[in-house]
């Protein structure tokens, strides 16, 4: 059993998720398998040659990863009530077009 | 052999998370993920960062519940089993090659002597304490983004 190419294959599984999927849910969901993937490797290996300092930066980790989901869920709450959509590919069509109509109404001026 | 078969779930589950369309099914699957990876570090020995794992994973996954039932939209048509079968078997072959396959690290030789609490309170203290510090700006921020969004839609 080789916990690197798990790794690598949970890595490449949220890499994927997080380039093909538009809704900000399955973003998130791709960032917290990124996340794991990453840190499975520090446990794992710590563990493996019995070391404490590996877990005690997975712990570490874990805390930053609840950040990053508040983080997400904060811009999802935002997104959702400003736009009505939690899709990202229209949120960004949204703000494109709402970046140009005043630069058409300055041209038309 | 209760490893292997964690890996393949594993592999299966982070899949279905993504490939699934209604958020509910998705971070159930997330959730099985998340259970089976606390099982893996308990099995290699990692109790703590395990119930860290399981603490951390269960916030996580209630936020996550409400905001994916809350928010998202239904979809129009459901995803035959068929292919949801497809993408489970896809996930076990790709879980294969971390069983049957190897790749040789040499173990770096520092700090092999320490006790877990000896990292985290003597050696990391500081990053302990920042770590905090984060946490608390991260909480502040969101609640005055929120709070301004707020006044503005009123």
């Amino acid at each position: 059993m080789d916990y690197i190419i798990l790794s690598v294959v949970l890595l490449a599984v949220g890499i994927y998720g997080l380039l093909a999927k538009r809704h900000l849910v399955k973003v998130l969901i791709s960032i917290e398998i990124i996340a794991v993937a990453a840190s499975m490797n520090f446990v794992l290996f710590a563990s493996s040659a019995n070391r404490a300092l590996g877990e005690a930066f997975l712990v570490l980790a874990f805390s930053t990863d609840a950040c990053v989901t508040a983080i997400v869920l904060a811009l999802l709450v935002i997104a959702t009530k400003k736009y009505g959509t939690c899709d990202i590919r229209k949120l960004a069509e949204m703000e494109r077009s709402a970046d140009e109509e005043p630069a058409s109404v300055e041209a038309e001026a | 052999m209760i490893v292997e078969l964690i890996a393949v779930g594993l592999v299966v589950s982070a899949c279905l998370a993504i490939y699934l369309d209604e958020a509910v099914y998705s971070i159930a699957s997330l959730a099985s993920m998340l259970v089976l990876m606390a099982v893996l570090y308990a099995l290699n020995g990692a109790v703590f960062v395990a119930v860290f794992q399981l603490a951390v994973g269960a916030g996580t996954l209630a936020v996550l519940f409400l905001a994916g039932e809350m928010l998202s939209e239904k979809p129009e048509k459901e995803k035959p089993l068929k292919k949801i079968f497809l993408v489970a078997l896809l996930a076990v072959v790709l879980s294969l090659p971390s069983i049957f396959f190897s790749v040789a690290v040499m173990p770096a030789n520092i700090f092999s002597g320490l006790s877990f609490a000896d990292a985290l309170w003597n050696l990391r203290v500081i990053d302990v304490v920042l770590q905090g510090l984060v946490i608390m700006t991260v909480a502040l921020g969101i609640a005055i983004v929120l709070h301004e969004r707020k006044e503005g839609e009123s």
